[in-house]
């Protein structure tokens, strides 16, 4: 797949998957925007990875939930790489995976379900309505966001992440249904439980080891596994495909 | 960069011997990040379509402005009123709009000239008696072919030189006085000017019955073609009449294509052969491209000629010509215009169109 | 086997000297064997015709709508093995699409069944018995219209069929007929002349079918000289070129050039109609690669819906991206190419000036779809999948920037509501277009259609009266005269 004179901008982009992201897009030649919200350093270390591997990047620090910063970030990376022809949405309020002290449906307010809807949801809507403008310029443009296998089965009920996650879906859907007649594609990436990544670095082995007993491919997803279906949802090798999601955790989920 | 940095090295760049397209490319992306900085149409042509130096690579994805550009916009890092000289086409084409090139000062363009001139008209000495069939410097300041010619007879040109077009067209009697003097001594001599300069030349002679035989080393130099001139020649039938009229083999009747819109030229090795293989200096690239696509066609294809000249630093260094031509070993052949052509179908083309409309708002 | 193009009764075929013209470039190359006639060829060639259309005009022209019938008929069965090679070999001589080619063959044929050929001949005879008999005047007398013997068809282009339109009208009105084809597409009268003369060889020597270099005037003088009216296809100035050769005597149709238009109006860009009107649009575009002199160049799209224009060409650019996937435009030549690069230069250069300006094509150059919110003239595109789309406040606002364009005008595909149809209609009359049709319908004209204002068939006839007077006259003469 080639890369080469794409320009993509991934939120989140820091660390874990985004970091993954970013440098896949990079080693196939395209110029990544890396946005973080405020480890600096861990940013620049993707750019100079992303660089070493063939392609350029750029750090650009940005709060994806507030409306002036996504417009900002926009122009920003419009002025640096004069386009954008990839959005992927990664960012998401962050959030412990702990099965065994997760919030129960009981200890959860309204305010937590609106956290991770802001996180997740808010961000991508922001950054959707934010970048079209430069996508309908061009005719085309490819948006992904980032979901979970969680929505299509809950093997942990981690109530507020997923709904809002299972919002995002629907919310791709309707975008994939307007935006087709022009040219632009938005589709998911649904992973399962990704190791390690912040989220889960402490996750228990015993929890580990009863999702891979599950799962098909026997083992759990690295953050370079999620990059691979991205890329693929990205090229041209896709283009018949909108409203999409694609699930990529060995097989947990089969739908 | 500043303008006196980047004219630092690109007049380090001409002096040297050839370059490497590593250096050709590091230098022609510097010059077009200072163009993106300071030429604003010519970013808003680049942001139109996605590219900024940041994605560019190489001197290959620098988007090449299609030459009608200079007639309809001002292309100028430089301030108008900075510019040592503007030169400006002869605004033949259709209302009368002429492209302009600014130049803040002529260090790099009179550089580009007469190094590569040497190279190609005067490889074997350092002079040579000139006539030159085309108007002063002073006539017309605007012309880089006025300049150009008046370089040739500053650098090159013996004492015994002379402008031979004034006023009143060309002064026969006395060019033809030098062209006997060359044959009598034996001194070499060189005829330059515009092609269809040439032209009334040819037919004075003929008028006269007049044929030259010129001294061994003696040179030819044409420039321009007969575009929209009253008469059309081909450059075969040209080169025969130079040769047969003034004796000099067509191997030393060269031909330079330049334009306005660029500052180095490109020259063939003789017209022995037509149409000839142009090159140019290691300071100019070129490419064969599809119009349509912007991408290179695959070699031997016709396609539309596209030149990234770093010496044009001041306007636009990667231009986008009317031109159609062929990639070859050692350069590319020219082909003619690369215009439009009538509709195949009952469809109007836009050719036909604006032909016919200014029929119906003169008729 | 090399395909061989023409029709020629009265020329053995051993004496014809056959040029072969080549399609299809490099790829999937194909000869086609071009007629090439003498003098003395067309000569007698012309009076096989003249003969011929002599007992076609014995006939009546229900009979000749039935022959016509029954070789279309023909022509629609895909398993007929001409309509086999022409499915074949038109694409491959054309450089179209052959699904395209296909679909527009049906199409295209469907206009000359019975009934269409009846709504030709209704739509210029009130009365069509005229072409059999003498008839009834509504001023008094009577009148029969008569057809030429010889009837010239010189015609242009590489749309596939188009000669079937005048050869009809010349069948109809009983003509002889020698039609000169195109080298962009030499194939299709031939077959039509060939099927015919196979499907009713009672009137098979009434059509020929011949070929010249473009520019060869000698043998285009040798129709010209046989012929009592002649029909031509072209530019203007290729028009003019053949109206200087041709015998003052003799009557000459000219059918040149056109830019043709389309108007949307906002009650066509809601959020459910507009991916129809896009597609409506696009449709007409891409149709024979806008090669038509029915094709638009340019569409005038008002304001005020809730999409706006600009975000209106983004859902054309789609579109025409999806019909290169259906229907892939042909390859151009270079100076094809040049023409499409060098009209979107001059659009790109004009976007740096204003804002507003966007140009959005293919990377592969396959189509262009320039937005455009100045209040510019009418103006061809570059043609082969390149459209302008410009913004207005009204759609009358449009009457003045096509008025000094006039004679250049004649089709636009319009999507509005009823009333702005009927005023836009007279607006636009008055302007000197000549047919309207619905979007996405520009380029399949209706059954009878006044080509450019004019009409098919009265064009080629002229009406003998015998007048009132004679008449009276004559009853004085009558053995029962009282």
């Amino acid at each position: 797949m080639d890369f080469r004179d794409k320009v993509v901008l991934i939120t989140g982009a820091s660390r874990g998957i985004g970091a993954a992201i970013a440098k896949a897009f990079a080693a196939e030649g395209a110029s990544v925007a890396v946005n973080y919200l405020r480890n600096v350093d861990a940013a620049d270390d993707v750019v100079s990875e992303c660089r070493k591997t063939g392609g350029d990047a750029s750090a650009f620090q940005a709060d994806v939930t507030g409306a002036n910063d996504v417009d900002v970030l926009i122009d920003s990376v419009l002025e640096t790489f004069g386009k954008i022809d990839i959005l992927v949405n990664n960012a998401f309020s962050p959030y412990a995976f702990d099965p065994e002290n997760r919030k129960m449906f009981c200890d959860l307010d309204w305010a937590d379900y609106q956290s991770q809807i802001d996180g997740a949801l808010r961000s991508t809507h922001g950054m959707c309505k934010a970048v079209l403008p430069a996508m309908r310029g061009q005719a085309q443009g490819t948006i992904i966001n980032m979901a979970t296998d969680l929505v299509a089965r809950p093997s942990v009920p981690y109530h507020d992440y997923t709904t809002a996650k299972a919002a995002l879906i629907g919310f791709s859907r309707n975008l994939a249904a307007e935006l087709g007649p022009i040219g632009i594609r938005v589709n998911c990436v649904a992973p399962g439980i990704v190791y390690p990544t912040d989220g889960t670095r402490d996750t228990k082995e015993d929890v580990k080891d009863m999702i891979i007993s599950q799962t098909p491919l026997k083992r759990l997803a690295r953050p370079e596994d999620v990059a691979g279906p991205v890329l693929f949802l990205a090229s041209p090798w896709s283009g018949f495909m909108t409203g999409q999601v694609l699930y990529v955790d060995g097989g947990l989920v089969m739908t | 960069m500043t303008q006196d940095e980047i004219i630092r090295e690109l007049l380090d760049f001409i002096a040297a011997d050839d370059a490497a397209e590593s250096a050709f490319d590091r230098l022609a992306l510097e010059i077009f990040a200072y163009q993106f900085k300071h030429n604003e149409p010519l970013r808003k042509f680049c942001l139109q379509r996605g590219r900024t130096p940041r994605t560019a690579k190489s001197w290959r994805d620098i988007p090449a402005v299609p030459i009608n550009a200079f007639k309809e916009l001002t292309l100028s890092c430089c301030a108008r009123e900075d510019a040592e000289r503007v030169f400006m086409t002869s605004g033949t084409t259709m209302g009368g709009l002429r492209g302009k090139s600014h130049h803040p000062n002529l260090a790099v363009y009179d550089a580009s000239m007469t190094t590569h001139f040497k190279q190609r008209f005067m490889p074997d000495r350092d002079r040579i008696d000139m006539g030159i069939l085309f108007p002063d410097e002073d006539v017309m300041p605007n012309s880089s072919l006025a300049h150009y010619l008046a370089l040739a007879l500053e650098h090159f040109g013996t004492d015994d030189s002379r402008n031979e077009m004034g006023k009143s067209g060309i002064d026969f009697d006395a060019l033809f006085g030098w062209l006997e003097r060359a044959e009598t001594t034996g001194v070499p001599y060189a005829l330059l000017g515009a092609s269809y300069s040439f032209v009334p030349l040819l037919d004075e002679m003929k008028r006269r019955d007049v044929r030259f035989a010129l001294p061994a080393g003696s040179r030819m130099f044409d420039t321009g073609g007969f575009k929209g001139q009253s008469r059309d020649i081909s450059a075969d039938d040209f080169y025969t009449q130079l040769s047969d009229s003034f004796g000099v083999p067509r191997r030393w009747c060269i031909n330079m294509y330049g334009m306005t819109e660029l500052s180095t030229q490109f020259y063939d090795n003789g017209n022995e052969v037509c149409p000839s293989v142009k090159s140019g200096p290691h300071w100019i690239r070129s490419r064969v491209i599809n119009p349509l696509t912007g991408e290179d066609v695959p070699r031997g294809d016709v396609g539309v000629l596209t030149h990234c000249d770093l010496a044009h630093f001041n306007i636009v260094s990667t231009i986008l010509t009317e031109d159609a031509g062929v990639e070859v070993d050692g350069g590319f052949l020219l082909l003619g215009r690369a215009d439009g052509e009538e509709a195949k179908g009952c469809s109007m083309a836009v050719e036909e169109f604006l032909k016919a409309a200014n029929v119906a708002a003169t008729g | 086997m090399i395909e061989r193009a023409g029709y020629l009764p009265g020329v053995a075929a051993n004496d014809i000297a056959w040029q072969t013209l080549r399609f299809g470039g490099n790829e999937n190359p194909i000869e086609i064997a071009v007629p090439e006639l003498s003098d003395h060829q067309m000569q007698s060639m012309a009076a096989t015709v003249r003969t011929a259309s002599r007992k076609l005009k014995a006939r009546p022209t229900q009979q000749i709508v039935e022959s016509i019938d029954r070789t279309v008929a023909r022509l629609l069965d895909r398993s007929e093995p001409i309509r086999q090679k022409a499915e074949d070999l038109l694409p491959r001589v054309t450089g179209y699409d052959a699904e395209m080619v296909r679909l527009g063959l049906t199409g295209y044929l469907k206009t000359f069944r019975k009934p269409e050929l009846q709504k030709f001949l209704a739509e210029d005879f009130a009365n069509p018995m005229m072409l059999d008999d003498f008839q009834p005047m509504p001023k008094g007398g009577l009148a029969r219209a008569f057809g030429p013997d010889i009837l010239a068809h010189i015609w242009a282009g590489n749309v596939p069929g188009l000669p079937i339109w005048s050869l009809v009208s010349g069948l109809l009105v009983k003509a002889g007929n020698i039609g000169k084809v195109p080298s962009a597409e030499p194939l299709f009268a031939g077959w039509f002349a060939q099927l015919l003369a196979k499907t009713e060889p009672e009137i098979a020597d009434c059509l020929a079918v011949v070929w010249w270099q473009g520019g060869d005037t000698a043998r285009e003088a040798a129709l010209l000289r046989e012929a009592d009216v002649v029909l031509a296809y072209g530019g203007n100035d290729a028009l003019a070129a053949i109206r200087g050769r041709v015998p003052i005597t003799t009557r000459y149709l000219p059918y040149g050039h056109k830019v043709s238009f389309g108007m949307v109006s906002k009650s066509a860009l809601n959020s459910r109609k507009v991916t129809a009107t896009a597609h409506q649009a696009a449709y007409d575009v891409v149709r024979y690669d806008q090669q038509g002199c029915y094709s638009p160049h340019v569409f005038f799209v008002q304001r005020g819906g809730k999409i706006s224009p600009k975000e209106f060409c983004q859902y054309v650019a789609h579109e025409l991206a999806a019909f290169e996937k259906k229907y892939p435009r042909r390859s151009l030549s270079v100076s094809e190419a040049g023409a499409i690069a060098a009209w979107r230069h001059q659009e790109e250069i004009k976007s740096f000036g204003e804002g507003g300006r966007q140009i959005l094509s293919d990377a592969t150059g396959a189509w262009s779809v320039v937005y455009s919110e100045d209040s510019e003239d009418l103006a061809p595109s570059g043609l082969n999948r390149t459209i302008k789309i410009v913004a207005v406040d009204e759609l009358a606002d449009v009457a003045p920037r096509i008025a000094p364009y006039r004679k250049f005008l004649q089709t636009v595909g319009i999507s509005a509501p009823p009333d702005e149809l009927y005023a836009l209609g007279a607006l636009l009359g008055q302007e000197g277009i000549t047919r309207i049709s619905a979007l996405g319908h520009m380029t399949a004209p209706e059954a009878g259609w006044h080509h450019d204002g004019r009409f098919n068939l009265l064009d080629l006839i002229t009406i003998t009266e015998i007048e009132g007077s004679a008449e009276k006259a004559a009853d004085a003469f009558a053995r029962y005269a009282d």
